[in-house]
């Protein structure tokens, strides 16, 4: 596959990093500000779209690995699990990290958002987990999307071998 | 001739049913009000310690939902991977 | 002043399904999809429900453009240098 013209490979170069960053923010901040682990999961998701649409798959999949992908969607899934199995001597699910100092335990007083960071619990932890799992779901998703297509060149013959 | 006529009618039967249901909609901006939503919005911040009540409800309250989301979307890649695999079949 | 941004953008997305389904160029109507998606999030804005547009400006405008566009090339749609589409 071909890549896109130079404008379109230099604009996704630049902009692909600034979307990742923006997604770990939304990830990071989901307790606070707008947004969560899915949507921010979603955005960085974005990056692997952009640089796989505008580079072809010749360049990216000569160095992306799946596998690293794949240990993301497992390892969000079972801490997001685990963290509602671990407070199971009260409730499934239950907040047991909130208001206890420490990690995530800080007493946020009642009123406006006072942006403390380190609050609200497995609130947090689970946005950070399920962040995890979106980025992996969704960039396997496309990447196996992309690998599973056949492609051809200019004289009708398939493209075939890994780094097409 | 016939077509036209069933389509007429099914056309009728729909339009007069979407406006039935839509003549009982609340008026938009105005949301109905349930005791749930105050409690949210009184006793999220204390109990949780949290300030944003909408990822309060969506992880914690509400969150064996998000559980059954994260296992659709597991699904959904698993599904993926199964159909665009390498060899299998063919 | 709100209820004239919220006016136009309604009438923008109008416009922007009706190209979708108008071009007869492939890709043309993939990107005014994806237009489509991101004036449908600045309405969701506007309607105060920031998480709704962030998932929607990530995914439809995102994630589902570039699945098209990918697909488009696996039908052989788009011929290479990056150009238009072909009838």
């Amino acid at each position: 596959m071909e890549p896109l013209s130079i404008i379109v490979r230099t604009i996704c170069d630049i902009f692909a990093w600034f979307l990742a960053v923006f997604g770990a923010y939304v990830i990071i901040h989901g307790h606070l500000s707008p947004g969560g682990g899915f949507q921010g999961g979603a955005v960085v998701a974005t990056f692997m779209a952009l640089l796989l649409v505008s580079h072809g798959g010749k360049k990216l999949l000569s160095f992306v690995k799946p596998g690293l992908y794949s240990w993301a969607e497992t390892t969000g899934l079972l801490l997001f699990i685990g963290t509602g199995f671990a407070g199971l001597t009260t409730a499934f699910f239950y907040n047991f990290l909130a208001g206890e100092g420490g990690l995530f335990g800080a007493v946020v007083p009642l009123g406006a958002n006072s942006g403390i960071l380190n609050s609200s619990g497995t609130i947090a932890v689970m946005n950070m987990a399920v962040g995890l799992e979106v980025i992996g779901g969704l960039s396997l998703i496309i990447l196996y999307m992309f690998k599973g297509i056949r492609l051809y060149d200019d004289t009708g013959r398939e493209e075939t071998g890994h780094d097409r | 001739m016939k077509k036209s006529v069933l389509f007429l009618i099914a056309l009728l039967v729909v339009v007069g049913t979407l406006w039935g249901a839509l003549d009982g909609i609340h008026p938009f901006g105005e949301v109905d009000k349930a005791p749930m939503d105050d409690y949210y919005i009184e006793n999220a911040q204390r109990e949780r310690n949290v300030n944003n009540l909408v990822t309060s409800v969506v992880f914690d309250y509400r969150g064996f939902d998000t559980l059954g989301e994260a296992a659709v979307l597991f699904t959904a890649v698993c599904s993926v991977l199964a159909v665009f695999r390498k060899g299998g079949y063919d | 002043m709100n209820g004239l941004a919220h006016t136009a953008v309604l009438a923008a997305i109008v416009v922007a399904g009706f190209f979708a389904v108008w071009f007869r160029d492939l890709l043309s109507s993939v990107v005014s999809l994806g237009v489509f998606s991101l004036l449908l999030s600045l309405e969701f804005y506007i309607l105060k429900a920031p998480d709704v547009a962030i998932a929607e400006a990530g995914i439809g405008a995102g994630l589902t453009t570039a699945i098209y566009i990918i697909a488009l090339r696996g039908c052989n749609v788009l011929r290479k240098g990056g150009g238009g589409g072909r009838k």
